[in-house]
């Protein structure tokens, strides 16, 4: 893998130096016509704050067809296919960040470690003070003495959420391993983040083949009266709904948040997947101008949204660096900061806490995803209705897992352990979309609805740390052409807002008894309004944006001005910046006050074995508070690309 | 004195629809056939002449005002030729004798009784008020590109007029089709199952450039001309069907200079403008034989072997044809908005076709903003696919903005054919379909 692409890499230099002599390149067209070609080779560079270069990312992509005509039933066959390949040198050029060299030693916070705590066996160890302890240094539970040695070092280390909060605090402290896995494989995930470096490097050239990003049939069946059966089938992207940056219906292909979080285009973050794409062309009617019906059978083996790994350039709610922190806790062992009694840091052996495996969903045509649509236009109101039955793309972390009791090493299923496993429920998905005009103020509208059964959550109040709940997601989007002629009198803007909402209807959060909440950490409601300005300059060659996100509940808001340059229908060069404001962590309860071990219950005040009493901090559960925006408000970024196509 | 009556009631109740009017033969053959032994002449011009710097004044009776002020400036000098007949189908004209009678306006402009062909073919009387509505609606209800026209291949060319630079090249396909109001291809006189009474769809598809490629327009416009089009776009890069806001049609379509509101001489509602009748003129028009001309040698990859009319002048923003006296009804709208960034069309419709010949746009002051012309060859001087068709083929246009001095070039292959142009290719779903 390493050859290929590094000759990948070859190749694209070549390539744009080739194309870079030449201006004149353009699509590839056969002599028939049936075959046509063309492509694009880029590289996108993105320089962050603090950390330096967090993309320097080469790629090629062709795209292909070929007609074919009839073939027996079949009218319009045609093929359609797209290769891509990456090479992100940020690897290479800051592996003191992101690479083989990233990371280092780390030391854990305890606040304080009050002396003479019942059961802990007399007078505490030396390093037991407030202030903090290195990796392995904690307050030593059952076999918990390998943390710090040579198969777990205090090495490749970063603190959990040390960009936002610093690692300190009164709440729980994590580490995780940030190089890639063919570095430093603890706390990597089987099937789910277990990428080594070239992986990471060139994402595509992976076990699903992703280079062939996408490759597909496309077929007809005339019918009478202009009506026809549409067949697209093979890996594609199927998008549903009217929004843009955030989805509600889009829900067919997962994500690759990997790319650049939530700020990639969607067209070039979606995953393709194996699909059936049936559609019946109605056509109009006498009670609708439009109306047609369509199946889809995801046959590929499904897969979850691509989170970003632990240690990778991108990772939304930095989640990646907190399952690989609990991988790391359940495999090796782990020091955990502020813990014990709310305040120690503490050594937690294999298998006792953490994240023990994630059951990516297997190929079984009873868990294939299969969904339906119906879509029109009625009285000049384009409307559709959508199902699907699905495997989530999101993880949900569920507890009640057979783990090692962290004070006798006895094993069980401990309630309120934090010993999960990663699995994807299944999810059903009912929702609609409309759109319409009103002329009276020369705007569009685009609103979208969904309601899901099966979504799961973290909960801290429940034995198993998590709880499912139905959800309702909505938004309504307005677009408007708007001249403003003091800076434009030929062209309009596009003015652009939307504002996303989400109510969990089984949201469950008490008050626990120290005080504090418990229960679910997603807010009940919660919404992100998102507006976009953009303008077009010297016919459509110079088109500056704005786009700007702000999470509600979060109070943390993005703004990522940006400036696109045609220099020519060939090349294109892009100047753009990511910018965040607002809150960053937030805190939420961690689960440390819960008492899961009989042992434990016995060895302290607390009331025998139970749940948590409120005692909270910033890790690991804030995050969710938080927010995508939010827990990237570390990461601003100023970015350039070039892109030639041909 | 029952006779008188009746005649009396008959009269009331002919001024109480609208002012329905007998229209006679003479008028029919004087309206689509004006060349029927008729020729228009005009003081020292003769065909053949090439109006040039030198010599304009001598023919600025003959020249639409831009024009005129084009050559003055010695941007482009006017090949000329003999006027020649450019006869509309039969069935169009057939369509004028058997429905024209029962056509009038109602009190708000629309039209009362329409069903197809040119809805008012006597000649406009400068005395009438409504004379400009009348005609505005023969346009709007032309021939222009018969029932169904596909254009492709359909260049876009952005230019630099002064430098005669070439910036920008917009590749489509077109597609117009009415449905209803159709004369020659089945359905006639429309299709079934249209609820929302759309009139005319269009539809179109950027082939090149790379950045824009795959992105899809679709507009129906109604039969209500007081409703307000609907609009879809659908972005290659987004992959999804966006509404679009179709109320901001005097907006740059995708960076040319082109207004959306510009397209083939006027894409608004008739309702969003007053229109006036300024008169008969013969005018030296760009119509012409296509395959007499010195043509371009793009596409140079077409299968018929068709190829482009050529461009010359001044930033090669003019096409490089012949123009010929025609009889020409000058028309002139001005926006009810008073936000309209247009001061005012001229619009120049050649009086036989009832198609725009040219457009000339001022702005808010008054003064020279843009000039449209679109260039004419008849369907039996085009590709064997089009002859016999009986339509006055659009071949060329240019939008010149003077002000900015740049210009959008258009360079065509139109077709009159109904063989993609059903109601599914104009769907919404169609864009998805298609979309890649």
């Amino acid at each position: 893998m390493n050859n290929i692409t590094n000759n990948l890499y070859r190749l694209l230099l070549a390539s744009l130096f080739l194309v870079g002599i030449s201006s004149n390149a353009f699509a590839w067209k056969s002599k028939d016509g049936k075959w046509v070609a063309h492509g694009y080779i880029e590289n996108s560079s993105h320089g962050r704050n603090h950390t330096g270069v967090s993309r320097s990312r080469s790629r090629g992509q062709l795209e292909w067809s070929r007609s074919i005509g009839t073939v027996g039933i079949f009218r319009n066959v045609s093929m359609h296919g797209t290769l891509r390949g990456s090479y992100d040198a940020a690897y290479e050029l800051n592996d003191n960040n992101f690479g083989d060299n990233a990371g280092g030693p780390v030391r854990l916070q305890q606040q304080f470690f009050p002396a003479g705590v019942p059961g802990f066996g007399g007078p505490l160890a030396a390093g037991f003070t407030a202030g903090s302890v290195a990796w392995g240094g904690g307050l030593a539970l059952f076999n918990s003495g390998g943390i710090g040695g040579a198969a777990n070092p205090n090495d490749g280390l970063a603190l959990l959420g040390a960009d936002l909060h610093g690692g300190t605090g009164t709440g729980v402290g994590l580490a995780y391993p940030v190089r890639p896995c063919d570095t430093d494989s603890r706390g990597c995930i089987d099937g789910y983040m277990d990428a080594d470096k070239q992986e990471l490097i060139s994402p595509e050239f992976n076990d699903r083949a992703d280079v062939i990003r996408e490759a597909y049939i496309d077929a007809t069946i005339p019918l009478n009266g202009g009506k026809e059966i549409n067949f697209r089938v093979g890996r594609q992207q199927v998008v549903w709904g009217r929004t843009d940056l955030f989805r509600v219906l889009d829900i067919v292909n997962p994500v690759d948040f990997s790319a650049q979080n939530i700020y990639e285009e969607l067209e070039d973050a979606r995953i393709p997947m194996g699909i059936l794409n049936m559609e019946y062309r109605a056509g109009g009617g006498k009670t609708f101008e439009d109306l047609n019906f369509q199946l889809l059978w995801k046959f590929e083996q499904a897969r979850p949204h691509t989170l970003g790994q632990g240690g990778s350039t991108y990772s939304i709610l930095q989640a990646g660096n907190f399952f690989r922190a609990m991988g790391t806790c359940w495999q090796v062992g782990c020091t955990v900061g502020n813990f014990a009694v709310g305040a120690g840091a503490t050594d937690f052996g294999p298998g006792q806490i953490g994240i023990r495996r994630a059951n990516t969903p297997d190929w079984d045509i009873e868990d294939n995803d299969i969904g339906a649509r119906v879509e029109g236009v009625y009285k000049g109101v384009g409307f559709s209705l959508n199902t699907m039955y699905y495997n989530s793309h999101l993880p949900s972390l569920r507890g009640g897992i057979t783990s090692t009791d962290a004070f006798t090493g006895a094993t069980g299923v401990f309630p309120h352990a934090l010993a999960f496993d990663i699995d994807f429920p299944r999810i059903f998905m009912f929702g609609g979309s409309a759109d319409f005009y009103v002329e009276k103020i020369k705007s569009a509208f685009r609103i979208e609805a969904a309601w899901t059964t099966g979504e799961e959550f973290a909960d801290t109040s429940t034995s198993r740390l998590f709880d499912d709940s139905d959800v309702m997601r909505y938004v309504i989007g307005w677009d408007r052409p708007t001249f403003i002629p003091f800076l434009n009198k030929n062209r309009a803007f596009l003015l652009s807002g939307q504002l996303f909402g989400q109510h969990i209807l089984n949201h469950n959060l008490t008050t626990g008894p120290t005080g504090l909440n418990v229960g679910m950490v997603d807010w009940k409601d919660n919404w992100i309004g998102t507006f976009l300005i953009q303008g077009f300059y010297k016919n459509d060659t110079v088109l500056p944006r704005v786009i700007t996100a702000y999470d509600v509940r979060a109070q943390a808001g993005t703004v990522a001005p940006q400036v696109e340059w045609l220099v020519s229908n060939n090349w294109k060069i892009t100047f753009g910046a990511n910018l965040k404001f607002g809150h960053g962590a937030r805190m939420f309860d961690d689960n440390r006050s819960a008492v899961p071990y009989g042992t434990l219950a016995a060895l302290t005040p607390a009331p025998g074995v139970g749940g948590s009493t409120g005692l909270g901090g910033f890790e690991p559960l804030g995050r969710f508070r938080s927010g995508p925006i939010g827990m990237a408000q570390a990461e601003d970024e100023v970015q350039i690309s070039l892109r030639y196509r041909f | 004195m029952n006779t008188v009556l009746r005649l009396l009631t008959l009269s009331l109740a002919v001024f109480a629809s609208g002012m329905v009017y007998a229209v006679s033969d003479e008028e029919i053959q004087k309206s689509f056939y004006p060349y029927n032994g008729w020729t228009p002449t005009a003081d020292g011009y003769e065909p053949g002449a090439v109006v040039n710097q030198s010599n304009v004044e001598k023919y600025k009776a003959i020249l639409d005002e831009a024009l005129y002020e084009f050559v003055k400036n010695g941007w482009v000098e006017v090949q000329t030729a003999a006027t020649t007949d450019f006869p509309l189908s039969d069935d169009y004209v057939n369509a004028t004798k058997q429905h024209s009678d029962g056509v009038s306006l109602n009190a708000n402009g629309t039209l009362n009784g329409y069903v197809a062909g040119r809805a008012f073919p006597q000649e406009p009387d400068a005395n009438d008020p409504d004379a400009g509505q009348k005609m505005v609606w023969n346009y709007q209800y032309g021939f222009n590109s018969g029932d169904s026209e596909s254009i492709e291949p359909f260049w876009w060319t952005y230019r630099d007029m002064k430098t005669g630079k070439t910036e920008r090249v917009l590749k489509f396909s077109w597609h117009f089709m009415n449905y209803n109001h159709r004369v020659t291809f089945d359905p006639k006189p429309e299709f079934d199952n249209n609820p929302a009474e759309i009139f005319r769809g269009i539809y179109t598809k950027v082939l090149e450039p790379f950045d824009l490629k795959d992105t899809q327009l679709l507009i129906h416009r109604y039969q209500d001309d007081t409703k307000r089009d609907d609009g879809w776009l659908y972005l290659g890069f987004q992959r999804r069907v966006r509404r679009l806001a179709t109320g901001q049609i005097t907006d740059a379509f995708l960076g040319s200079d082109l207004m959306i509101e510009d397209f083939e001489g006027y894409n608004g509602r008739v309702s969003d403008y007053n229109w006036t009748y300024a008169g008969t003129r013969n005018l030296l028009l760009p119509f012409y034989n296509h395959n007499e001309q010195n043509l371009s040698a793009d596409p140079a990859d077409d299968q018929e072997g068709y190829r482009f009319v050529d461009v010359h002048g001044k930033g090669n923003c003019f096409p490089n044809v012949t123009y010929q006296l025609r009889k020409t009804y000058t028309l002139e709208g001005t926006p009810k908005d008073p936000n309209h960034p247009i001061g005012k069309r001229v619009i120049n419709l050649d009086s036989q076709t009832m198609t725009m010949a040219s457009l000339v746009t001022y702005d808010k002051k008054g003064d020279l903003w843009k000039w449209f012309p679109i260039g004419k060859t008849h369907s039996s001087n085009h590709i064997d696919r089009n002859k016999g068709k009986g339509v006055a083929l659009d071949d060329y246009a240019v939008l010149v903005d003077v002000q900015a001095m740049h210009c959008t070039t258009l360079q065509f292959k139109s077709i009159i054919t109904d063989d993609v142009n059903q109601p599914g290719l104009f769907s919404v779903q169609n864009l998805r379909k298609s979309g890649r």
